[in-house]
């Protein structure tokens, strides 16, 4: 009988190594070559396209308007996302016992994050638009006289727009997730503790939040990222208006990039953006404890 | 010794008189375009046009005649505006050669001209006997709209400029005139300053208010009203840079004063103006809420009833003041020539021959003179003889007032700001309106944007723009002739 040959002991990796081409030419080449774009001076409008080593990195410590975005960026952050995990809690808490209707009712409440958010952020607008949309006329009924409120335009009005509009879209996400969460903690150890004549906060507190906490933390992660890069609802809102007031990091990434035409300096907001959010998430997994 | 007007007058008459001395037997332009183009049958051309109902043009009329004439095909791919000059330079940059012939905002020529992203046209002009129809152009935009250093970039297609639109049966009221003779001591008539706007609009608010209609209205959205600023800034004199020293002059006592006017003049108008765009303030006024108003001609032709039974345009608020509309120049008397649309050829275009003679053909007199009188797209009169058409004329009643105000307005009106990155500085100008809508102080607003649009100088170079604007600003349409 003909011995069998050994295979090639590198053969499994020979499979494989499509794949990780693959990955490497979608994933790695092009961080590689943006950040050989931000050592450049690409701008659609110019045809120098010499190297310019770290000027547009020098360039964004001087960026008062790149600063403001961050600051705009946490803003809606601190704001949103707490108030988003905790109506989101309590949402799930309320569906969490059975109900009559009650999976006809957690499908309406999902519909809102199934809406492309540039599509929500329009149909807000027109919304809150003076002349036609439904808001005004609404608290003019409760107000007893006509009212004028410029959503859109107002400073004092153009963040709490934003941000409503933003929890009313993402507050369910954070509710389903939270509401998987809660039906998987064991009934019998809250029940116990409530026998044992623990109040709702202790109960909550000591045997309900380590239960859910690993999947709350996900989530608290992923609206938080997702918060960070906002877009869509403010770009059809106000376009990061009244002026710049609304403009938040990825507003003003596009703009640069999009409208100025300023590819080699959009390169480097991206790579101070990568550079943020990797020490916040690495910040936040420790904090979390994600990494166990 | 010669001046430039008294060049563009001879140049005038000579093109008139070689257009008018033209025997029977010489071709037209759109003849010598659609013959010389049958030897590139079965081919297909690709035009970017603005998307929405502007591209109707060539997917329902000129595209398909264009086929039958000449055997090519023509692909459009539709862009909104804002995306339009990126999607060209995109396609420049990266050779790709996906387009053939552009449609090009006038203001955007000197950035994309430098940029090597059009066609000189010149050779082509001559090549196919063009010279003689181009003179028959509306000389502002023939002047300004067409070249860059002296060399032809693209031909002016669309004649878009701002018209004061007014509700006749109003201002003729004997009541209403009364009424406001009482209330200001002065004679109703349409305003020709802006200070007599600020009256006449107050006036009219406060007589007509119980019956749901303002003074005025305007679109107030930035992207609109940075027209309106550059208009009204330099009709009361201001200047856009101190031509020597190119520092931005925007922040001057005009710019201020203008900046305050606009904002006290949201008062008289309707509330919520500030979130008026094109849609909002043409359903004001066509719903009969505003006794005047400025805007881009097709207001004029909508206000009318004209193409408004079209599917395309079932979206435009059905008219309740056909018949009682006037047409003036805007207070000042020169008004923008705002936006507009030039056709060019790409430079990295693979048929460039056979997309010059298709827009040779689309802008030449015979054709072009249909497709202004389009009822479903944009494009606006922008020939001598498209104002004195008698198929136009004849369109309604009062056309013949519209037709006249649009060539008066197209002799007197003001190029919109074009310099190398002219978009940069119109984002200043739009981040300072929205301030401005929000309760900001104008000074604070205009010395902010001012030292702005010095950093963007910086940025280019100062004797790079600086060359830039004072070839601009030495166009027939920069500045009001004092």
């Amino acid at each position: 009988m003909p011995a069998i040959a050994h295979p090639d002991r590198n053969f499994k990796y020979w499979l494989i190594s499509p794949a990780i081409f693959l990955l490497l030419l979608i994933g790695l080449f092009p961080l590689i070559f943006s950040l050989v774009v931000s050592f450049m001076r690409i701008s659609m409008l110019e045809t120098d396209r010499s190297f310019a080593g770290p000027v547009n990195f020098v360039q964004l410590f001087h960026d008062a308007r790149l600063w403001q975005s961050l600051a705009h960026t946490a803003l809606i952050i601190v704001i949103a996302l707490p108030v988003e995990l905790l109506l989101g809690l309590a949402m799930a808490y309320l569906f969490l016992d059975t109900m009559p209707g009650r999976q006809i009712l957690i499908s309406l409440l999902v519909l809102p994050t199934i809406i492309s958010p540039i599509v929500a952020g329009a149909t807000w607008r027109l919304l809150f638009d003076n002349r036609y949309g439904p808001i005004n006329q609404i608290l003019g009924w409760f107000a007893g006289h006509p009212v004028a409120a410029l959503w859109t335009v107002n400073p004092r009005l153009v963040y709490p727009a934003i941000i409503f509009c933003e929890i009313w879209q993402w507050t369910p996400f954070m509710f389903l997730i939270l509401l998987a969460a809660l039906s998987n903690v064991d009934r019998s150890l809250t029940e116990a503790a409530e026998i044992d004549g623990a109040r709702f906060w202790r109960s909550f507190r000591y045997i309900v939040l380590p239960a859910i906490w690993p999947v709350m933390s996900i989530a608290i992660l992923i609206r938080g990222l997702d918060l960070f890069r906002i877009f869509d609802i403010i770009w059809a809102l106000t376009a990061g208006g009244p002026g710049t007031m609304t403009e938040t990091i990825s507003v003003y990434a596009y703009v640069q990039g999009f409208q100025q035409f300023e590819t080699s300096y959009m390169a480097a907001i991206a790579f101070l953006v990568i550079a943020l959010l990797t020490v916040i998430v690495t910040f936040a997994v420790r904090r979390m404890g994600l990494a166990k | 010794m010669f001046n430039r007007r008294d060049f563009g007058k001879i140049s005038l008459a000579a093109g008139l008189a070689a257009a008018m001395g033209r025997p029977a037997w010489a071709a037209s332009a759109a003849d010598n375009a659609v013959k010389a183009a049958q030897q590139y049958k079965g081919r297909t051309i690709t035009i970017v046009w603005e998307a929405g109902l502007q591209s109707l043009d060539p997917t329902h009329f000129s595209g398909p005649k264009w086929k039958e004439l000449t055997g090519m095909d023509v692909k459009v791919v539709e862009v909104a505006t804002a995306e339009m000059f990126t999607k060209i330079m995109q396609d420049y940059k990266s050779e790709a050669g996906a387009y053939d012939a552009l449609n090009v905002i006038p203001a955007w020529m000197p950035d994309l001209a430098q940029a090597g992203a059009l066609e000189v046209l010149d050779p082509y002009v001559e090549k196919y006997a063009y010279a003689g129809e181009l003179q028959t152009i509306a000389p502002t935009y023939r002047d300004n709209w067409m070249k860059v250093g002296g060399k032809i970039y693209g031909f002016p297609d669309d004649g878009d400029v701002f018209i004061m639109y007014y509700r006749r049966d109003i201002f003729e009221d004997p009541a209403v005139q009364k009424a406001f003779k009482d209330k200001t001591g002065k004679d109703l008539a349409v305003p020709k300053t802006w200070a007599d706007f600020d009256v006449v609009g107050t006036g009219l608010t406060d007589i007509l208010k119980d019956k749901g209609i303002y003074g005025a209205a305007f679109f107030r959205q930035p992207p609109y009203a940075m027209f309106m600023f550059e208009e009204r800034f330099r009709n009361e004199g201001g200047k856009f840079f101190d031509a020597d020293t190119m520092k931005a002059m925007i922040n001057s006592d005009v710019g201020v004063k203008v900046f305050t006017g606009m904002r006290n003049e949201n008062k008289f108008m309707p509330p919520g103006v500030e979130q008026f765009g094109f849609v909002e303030n043409l359903a004001a006024f066509l719903q009969g809420q505003t006794a005047m108003t400025i805007s881009w001609p097709p207001y004029g032709r909508w206000a009318e009833g004209y193409g408004t039974d079209q599917e395309a345009l079932n979206w435009v608020p059905k008219t309740t003041i056909a018949g009682k509309v006037g047409y003036a120049l805007p207070p000042g008397g020169h008004p923008e020539l705002a936006a507009g649309f030039s056709l060019s050829i790409s430079s990295t275009s693979k048929n460039k021959d056979a997309a010059y003679l298709f827009i040779q053909w689309l802008n030449s007199e015979e054709v072009s003179r249909q497709r202004v009188q389009l009822p479903y797209t944009l494009r606006d009169p922008f020939r001598d003889s498209h104002y004195s058409d008698p198929g136009y004329l004849a369109l309604w009643p009062n056309a013949k007032d519209y037709l006249a105000a649009l060539k008066q307005a197209s002799q007197t009106g003001l190029l919109d700001l074009s310099l190398l990155q002219t978009d940069k500085y119109e984002e200043v100008l739009r981040q300072a309106i929205s301030k401005l809508w929000a309760g900001d102080d104008p000074k604070t607003i205009l010395n902010a944007a001012a030292a702005d649009w010095d950093n963007i100088t910086q940025k280019i170079g100062v004797d790079k723009q600086k060359a830039v604007y004072a070839s601009w600003a030495a166009n027939s349409g920069a500045y009001p002739k004092v």
